[in-house]
Order: structure tokens, then C-alpha cells, then sequence
């Protein structure tokens, strides 16, 4: 390869007691879309953070256009022409689209900072993206979707020679995907080399033309031409073994009524109109692009927003749920919050404490005596059934993978016996294997009772799993329909009635 | 045992060895044990009974301030009122037992009751305006204390009944105060309640990550709002403990509006290990941070520095013990985000 840019060569990287990197090659071309993919643990972060500079190798090389390179920080990399978009968001939320974006390099005039010129400057990569938003606008008021564009944005504005996108579409609709797409393309065709990071094949086949693949901290293969590889191929590259084969059968038996209804329900979020009904025994898909309202609606049915209008049904019975609390230990509701590592679970504690958080009342003796035995106890037959891979249940949760982080989140409600489960989001930057582990984990569920609201913007996923699906815009249901789990008429019909 | 109670490393004996070691528990051993040494070598009078004594009386009640305290910051939040809670409390058990002509025991109550309302008030002004609690117990602190002001006219108490002074005045072994074992009943019913009630571990959970905490259905409103609360009861006891030293119930007794509690009230739980960003709490680290503390400050009176050197070693303690706290906690995250 002539023309390769950036070229990691023998590279290994040792944290205390952990190989994170074992030899690991890497070669990425002028102008080359390179994928590079791996489950989580596989390394994949570490490498990313050795091109960036936020770690540096303990043998080995990294070579840019030629030359040796060893950045010391961050810093350094930016000013060498490397420009990241990290899994983690890196926004000073109180500035503005504008003030972020050119937080590298501000504009000054008199030397003072130069809003107007920062605007016009954040103005076209926010055009270029798609995205609409006045660059004055502080980032806190952005959905998490606007939130990793504008910082994808922030990347381009760096007119870096190399780009590293790790997961950049993890939160992002379609649409907003393909705009990315189109724009990343274009920079290659001007030549900067892409590294581009994701779970989702679908987007990896569609965009990259090169794959490097990890398993375990090494190679299982190095820049090879994607040209040629199947989906199946990848899949047992990343994993080592064959992906399971999943096909959901229609439910056998339903509750007589829905487990969960609304009817006609408004909400002070802005919601109009909702009517929904979920039975015991399935799982209805709730489709919609960012901003649609889908969370929100969550939200208002587990108590945490205000419902203005309408009813709300629970086992057929009108309900008033005045809190969260009232949802969950009255009406029998869990929900699984997108959010995992921030509002999904309590990182700082053990798993043992996240799975019995939210039934320690029904645990407890006299006088509310609790003690961590009974706790553990408690906790460990979900531990066991979901297969969460944890040294001990004292683990703290923030130590354990995404994928084992939300087993936690889900296994909270089994311990509860939540008999309706809202999930949302639930295999956002997931690896392969626990995502077809959790996809079961629903079935099963739903076939044994649970009703389940699924929340997901993986339309393939969404298609796999649901028995009915309805698809939100602008805070209102604008279509509902039985799924047959056929893609590609069920996949038009979502996009005919959010776009037709 | 390591006492730290949210803690996740207590799987084992040995983990349980190693908490310990790394926790805060170890190093305020080592350091009581070393200051004590240089003390009893270097000062005459450290281990007289009559400085023993007084050394168990000031540990019984600036340790129970401590743990009232302590029973705040897990919620990630903090009482400035608590020294204002303590006197108003105090001022009430005054009040039911000269003006009321109550017995001990309900004047007691009574004044528990009156901590648990104030600090309860807090709690409710917290939940329901979403301030912090630093604005809310700043302006409380003014009112609490100015409103004991001006319904009693500044008037203390000071004919107490005979059992009540005789309880204060009582030596156990002819050194130990009798108000140092009150801060250890305390300590155990705290202890108690973090580890083996649900109520205290849903009080965790809820000020670990509230959010969090809120969609596993615990209501963590109502929880705050009895984190406060018990921590203005905890506060009247403090303040009935600071009262019998004393052998009178004074306004000024805890200097102006109840501000002389407050470097003791953030130093010894943060000495102890309890994060000021809620949720993980240690009830053995508190006393032994009392302990700290008071031998500390005892030694170097009697080693005759000023009292204005004293304070100042005590302010560097305390900014020392955060940034410590903040290393450890950016460690852990380190090796978090590592595996």
C-alpha cells in the first residue's frame, strides 16, 4: 500500500493485570473508509485512544504519512491533522453549538471571543450535516441525536488528514445517518483517511471499503478489502463462532385485555392523541425518529411527566400513577431508560444492589431488616439467567461491559416481577453477542406474560422482535400495524408513513 | 472491618482486609496512634485521667455532630443549619423542662422532635424548589437561629434538673465521659440502619445517582427529605451532649449561629471517608475521624500553639482529606474504565 496514511504496526498496550493490545496491526489508506470492528473488550477503544493520544503504546509504532509519531496527549494528535469523535460525549453543555465547536480555536476579535464569526463558521458544518439549529443555541437544549452531530461537527471543523468516529451513529435516526454518510464520503473522495467504529454491519457494508477486525486485543484480520466478505464472515471473525440464527415465532396466546392501554392521552411534554394498547404475551415496537417522542411518552406512562388527558388502563383497570415509585410497586411497571450509564443503573454500586434496588421494601423483615445475604440471595438467580459476566455480585456495576450493564438494567425488573416492561433503547453500543443474548431475553419474556413496549430506532431489530408496531411523529401515533416480520414491506410502510 | 458501607469490596475476608487498608479507616488508625505517642512523649498531661476525660467528652459530642452531618452529604447535599438545629433543639428541651416543667425524658423528645421538624423543613424546602441545599440550609441557619432569638429573648437555661447534670458530669472508669458512649449508640444505630435496613440502603442508592434511583420506583423525595431530618435529630442530640458540657443551655453555645459546628461537622465524616458527592458513607471512619480530630486539637493546645494555629491545621486537614478523597475516587475510575 502506496499511499497508506496512518499505519500502526506490532502495537501492544498492558493496563494492570489486562493485554488490551497484543501486536495489532493496522493500516488505513489516503481516501479509504476503514471499518474497525470488534466486540466490546476487544480493543477496539484502546487502539483508538493510542491514535489520539490519550494512551501511548508500551511497544510497537504508529506511523503517520511516513513518519514515526508518538503523541504524548491529546493535544498533540489534534495539531498532527487527528480528529476523533469519542463513544463518550466530550460537549460543555452550557455553551452554545457555536462556542463548542470552535473551543480548539476560537475566533477573536480585539481579543475578545467573536460570536458572529464563530457562527458563520459553525453554520456550514451544520448545513452539511443537515442539521438545522441556530449555532447560538446552547448544546443543553439538544436531544442526544444533535448532540453527536454536533460533535461530529466539531471533528469536521478540524479539517483533520485522519478522522476517528468511534460508534458516531449509536444515537442517530436513519436519515440523520445517511446525511453523515454522505458527508464522510465526500471528505474521502477530498482524502482524509476514516476510521470508522460501529455494531452496526448494516452501516459498516454500506459505507467502508477496508476492515480490520479484533478479537481479544489481536488481529483476526488486518486491512483487508471488504470486497468479497460476507456479513457472516465478519460476524465470525468478531466472535470466533457463527451467529445465532434468530427467527421470533407469533405469539401463541394473548391476555384477554391489554396489560397496558391508553387511551386518547395527552401529556404537558406535548403528547396529542396517544392511544396504544400492549397485551401480556407481546411486544409492540414503538418506532419514530429522534424527537419523535417516544422516551417522553415513556416517561409520562411511568409517572415521571404529567398526563394532561385521556386514560391510562393498567390490567384493564383505570389508573392514576401519581410517581415513578407508584408505577413500579403498584402497577407493576419497569422501565429501561436509553440512558444506561446515567439514569439506567448506579454505576458507583454493585450489581447485587442495582438488581435489588427496586424490590429491598419487599425484601425487608420487621423493621425493614435487610441484610446483604438476603440481598444476594435475591439477586443471584438473575445473575445466573442472564448470564451477566461479573467476578462477584459486590461488583461495581461501572466495572462491568455495555452489554453486562444493561443485563443488569433488565434484570432488575425480572427480580421485580414487572409484569410490563418498557425498554428503551436497549442494544444502543452493544456488542453482537449480548445483543442476540438480550433480543431472546425479550422474547422469552413477552412469551411468558410480559407485556413488552419496545422503544428502538434499529429498524431491523424493531422488525425482528415486534408483533405490532406503531410509529410515532411529532408526539402523536400516526400509524399502527400488525408486524408479519417481513423487512422490507414493513420497512416501507415505517418510512411511507414518517416520510409519505 | 471495613465499615464503608456502599462499598462493593466486602466480598471476602481478605477484600475485606484490603477495603479496609485502602479506605480511610487504616490511615486514621495509624494517624490517632501516632499523634497519640508523640503527645504522651512530648506534652505532660496528655494521659491524666482529667485530659482523658475531657478528650471523651469533646469526641462523644463533635463525633455525633459528625454523623449528623454525615447523614446529609448522602444525599450529595449538606446542612449549614445543623449547628443552628442543635441550639434551637437544645433551647427546646431548655424550655419544656423549665417552662413546661417536664420530666427528662419527654423534655428529651420533645427537643429530638423539634431537630427532626427543622431539619425536615429543609428537606421539604430542598425537594420541593429543587435549590441546593447550600442556599436552602444558608438562609435556614439565619432563620432557625434568629427565630430561637427572638422567642426566648437570648434567655438560657440554666437550672437544669440534678440527673440531667449528674449524667454530664458522670465519670465511667473515672476517666470516660458517659457522652462518648452516647456516640457510640449512635454510631451503632446509624450502622445498623446503612447496612442492614432497606430504608438505609434505598437512602444510598437514592443519593449514589438519584435519577437512577428514581426509576427503579424508590421515592426518593421522601427519602431526602428523612435524610435531613435525621440529621436534625442527630443535631439535637449534638446539641443536648454540647449543653451538658457545658452544665447550661445557651444561644451562643455553638458561637454565632451555630457556625462554630461547621469545620468539625465537614471535617471528621470527610476524614472518615464519606463522599461528598453522596451516596457511600462510613460510620466507623466518622468516629475514629472524631477521635482524630480531638486528639489532634487537644495535643496542640497542649503543646500551648494558638488557638488560631489550630484551626488553620485543622482547615488544612480538612482540604487535604478532599483532595485525597478525589485522587482515590479518580483512581477508581481509572481502573474502571480500563477492564
Amino acid at each position: 500500500m502506496s499511499d497508506a496514511f496512518v499505519v500502526v504496526s506490532e502495537a501492544s498496550k498492558a493496563f494492570v493485570g489486562v493485554q488490551a493490545l497484543d501486536r495489532v496491526n493496522l493500516s488505513v489508506g489516503r481516501g479509504q473508509i476503514h471499518a474497525l470492528l470488534g466486540e466490546n473488550g476487544a480493543g477496539k477503544s484502546t487502539l483508538i485512544k493510542i491514535l489520539t493520544g490519550v494512551h501511548q503504546p508500551d511497544a510497537g509504532e504508529v506511523r503517520l504519512d511516513g513518519r514515526p509519531v508518538r503523541f504524548r496527549n491529546p493535544r498533540e494528535a489534534i495539531g498532527a491533522g487527528i480528529g476523533a469523535v469519542h463513544q463518550e460525549r466530550n460537549l460543555i453543555t452550557r455553551f452554545s453549538i457555536a462556542e463548542n465547536i470552535t473551543l480548539e480555536n476560537p475566533p477573536r476579535r480585539f481579543g475578545m471571543f467573536d460570536a458572529a464569526a464563530a457562527a458563520n463558521a459553525t453554520a456550514k458544518w451544520l448545513k452539511l450535516l443537515g442539521l438545522e439549529l441556530n449555532p447560538g443555541t446552547p448544546v443543553v437544549r439538544l436531544s442526544v441525536a444533535q448532540m453527536q452531530l454536533v460533535e461530529i461537527a466539531k471533528a469536521l471543523s478540524l479539517e483533520s488528514r485522519f478522522l476517528v468516529l468511534d460508534e458516531p451513529t449509536s444515537s442517530l435516526t436513519p436519515h440523520e445517518t445517511r446525511a453523515l454518510f454522505t458527508v464522510l464520503r465526500r471528505l474521502a473522495q477530498d482524502g482524509v483517511a476514516i476510521l470508522f467504529v460501529s455494531h452496526k454491519l448494516e452501516e459498516v457494508f454500506e459505507l467502508c471499503s477496508h476492515v480490520t477486525v479484533l478479537r481479544d486485543g489481536r488481529n483476526a484480520c488486518a486491512s483487508q478489502p471488504l470486497a468479497g466478505l460476507t456479513r457472516g464472515d465478519i460476524v465470525r471473525l468478531m466472535i470466533g463462532r457463527e451467529e445465532a440464527v434468530f427467527a421470533a415465532a407469533p405469539p401463541a396466546s394473548l391476555g384477554a385485555a391489554p396489560a397496558l392501554e391508553l387511551r386518547g392521552v395527552a401529556t404537558a411534554l406535548g403528547h396529542r392523541d396517544i392511544s396504544l394498547a400492549v397485551r401480556g404475551g407481546e411486544i409492540l415496537g414503538l418506532y419514530g425518529l429522534v424527537g419523535a417522542g417516544r422516551s417522553e411518552l415513556a416517561r409520562a406512562v411511568i409517572g415521571a411527566a404529567r398526563i394532561t388527558g385521556g386514560e391510562v388502563l393498567v390490567q384493564g383497570r383505570r389508573a392514576r400513577i401519581r410517581d415513578v415509585t407508584a408505577a413500579v410497586r403498584r402497577f407493576g411497571i419497569g422501565y429501561v431508560s436509553e440512558d444506561r450509564k446515567g439514569e439506567g443503573l448506579i454505576l458507583q454500586l454493585s450489581v447485587a444492589t442495582n438488581i435489588a434496588a427496586a424490590i429491598w421494601h419487599r425484601l425487608a423483615r420487621l423493621l425493614g431488616f435487610l441484610t446483604r445475604r438476603m440481598q444476594d440471595a435475591a439477586a443471584t438467580p438473575f445473575v445466573r439467567a442472564l448470564d451477566i459476566r461479573t467476578p462477584s455480585l459486590a461488583q461495581r456495576v461501572a466495572n462491568l461491559s455495555g452489554g453486562n450493564q444493561q443485563k443488569v438494567s433488565v434484570a432488575k425488573w425480572l427480580a421485580a416481577k414487572s409484569r410490563i416492561l418498557i425498554v428503551d433503547e436497549p442494544t444502543v453500543g452493544i456488542d453482537i453477542r449480548s445483543k442476540a443474548f438480550l433480543h431472546e431475553l425479550l422474547l422469552r419474556l413477552a412469551r411468558d406474560g410480559t407485556a413488552v413496549l419496545l422503544i428502538s430506532s434499529d429498524m431491523p431489530e424493531l422488525i425482528a422482535l415486534a408483533d405490532r408496531i406503531a410509529v410515532m411523529k411529532e408526539f402523536q401515533v400516526i400509524d399502527s400495524f400488525d408486524n408479519t416480520r417481513d423487512y422490507a414491506a414493513a420497512s416501507a410502510r415505517i418510512m411511507q408513513a414518517i416520510h409519505g | 472491618m471495613a465499615v464503608t458501607v456502599a462499598n462493593a469490596r466486602r466480598a471476602r475476608l481478605p477484600a475485606a482486609l484490603g477495603g479496609a487498608l485502602r479506605s480511610n479507616v487504616a490511615g486514621l488508625v495509624i494517624g490517632i496512634a501516632v499523634f497519640t505517642l508523640a503527645f504522651a512523649l512530648y506534652t505532660s498531661g496528655f494521659t491524666s485521667r482529667i485530659n482523658i476525660y475531657s478528650l471523651s467528652r469533646s469526641i462523644g459530642i463533635n463525633g455525633v455532630v459528625g454523623l449528623a452531618m454525615m447523614a446529609v452529604l448522602v444525599t450529595g447535599g449538606l446542612n449549614l443549619a445543623l449547628g443552628a438545629i442543635g441550639v434551637c433543639s437544645a433551647m427546646v428541651v431548655g424550655w419544656a423542662l423549665q417552662a413546661l416543667g417536664l420530666g427528662v425524658a419527654p423534655a428529651l423528645l420533645l427537643g429530638l422532635i423539634a431537630g427532626a421538624a427543622l431539619g425536615a423543613i429543609n428537606g421539604l424546602i430542598v425537594v420541593t424548589t429543587r435549590l441546593h441545599s447550600f442556599v436552602v440550609t444558608l438562609a435556614t441557619m439565619s432563620i432557625f437561629f434568629g427565630g430561637m432569638v427572638l422567642l426566648s429573648g437570648a434567655q438560657g437555661f440554666n437550672a437544669l434538673p440534678p440527673g440531667l447534670t449528674g449524667f454530664g458530669r458522670m465519670r465511667l472508669f473515672g476517666m470516660i465521659s458517659p457522652l462518648l458512649i452516647v456516640l457510640l449508640i449512635v454510631g451503632f444505630a446509624l450502622f445498623y440502619l446503612y447496612r442492614f435496613t432497606a430504608l438505609g440502603r434505598e437512602m444510598l442508592a437514592a443519593g449514589a445517582n438519584p435519577v437512577a434511583a428514581k426509576l427503579a420506583g424508590l421515592p426518593v423525595e421522601r427519602l431526602f427529605v428523612l435524610c435531613h431530618a435525621l440529621s436534625g435529630a442527630l443535631g439535637a442530640v449534638a446539641g443536648v451532649l454540647a449543653s451538658l458540657r457545658n452544665g447550661a443551655i445557651v444561644p451562643s453555645m455553638a458561637g454565632p449561629l451555630g457556625s462554630d459546628w461547621l469545620l468539625p461537622a465537614f471535617l471528621i465524616p470527610v476524614l472518615g471517608g464519606t463522599l461528598l458527592t453522596g451516596g457511600e458513607v462510613s460510620v466507623l471512619g466518622t468516629v475514629l475521624g472524631a477521635v482524630f480530630v480531638e486528639v489532634m486539637t487537644s495535643g496542640l493546645y497542649m503543646l500551648q500553639i494558638g488557638e488560631f494555629w489550630i484551626q488553620t491545621a485543622l482547615g488544612l486537614v480538612l482540604l487535604g482529606a478532599i483532595l485525597l478523597e478525589r485522587a482515590r475516587a479518580g483512581m477508581a475510575l481509572a481502573r474502571g474504565r480500563q477492564s
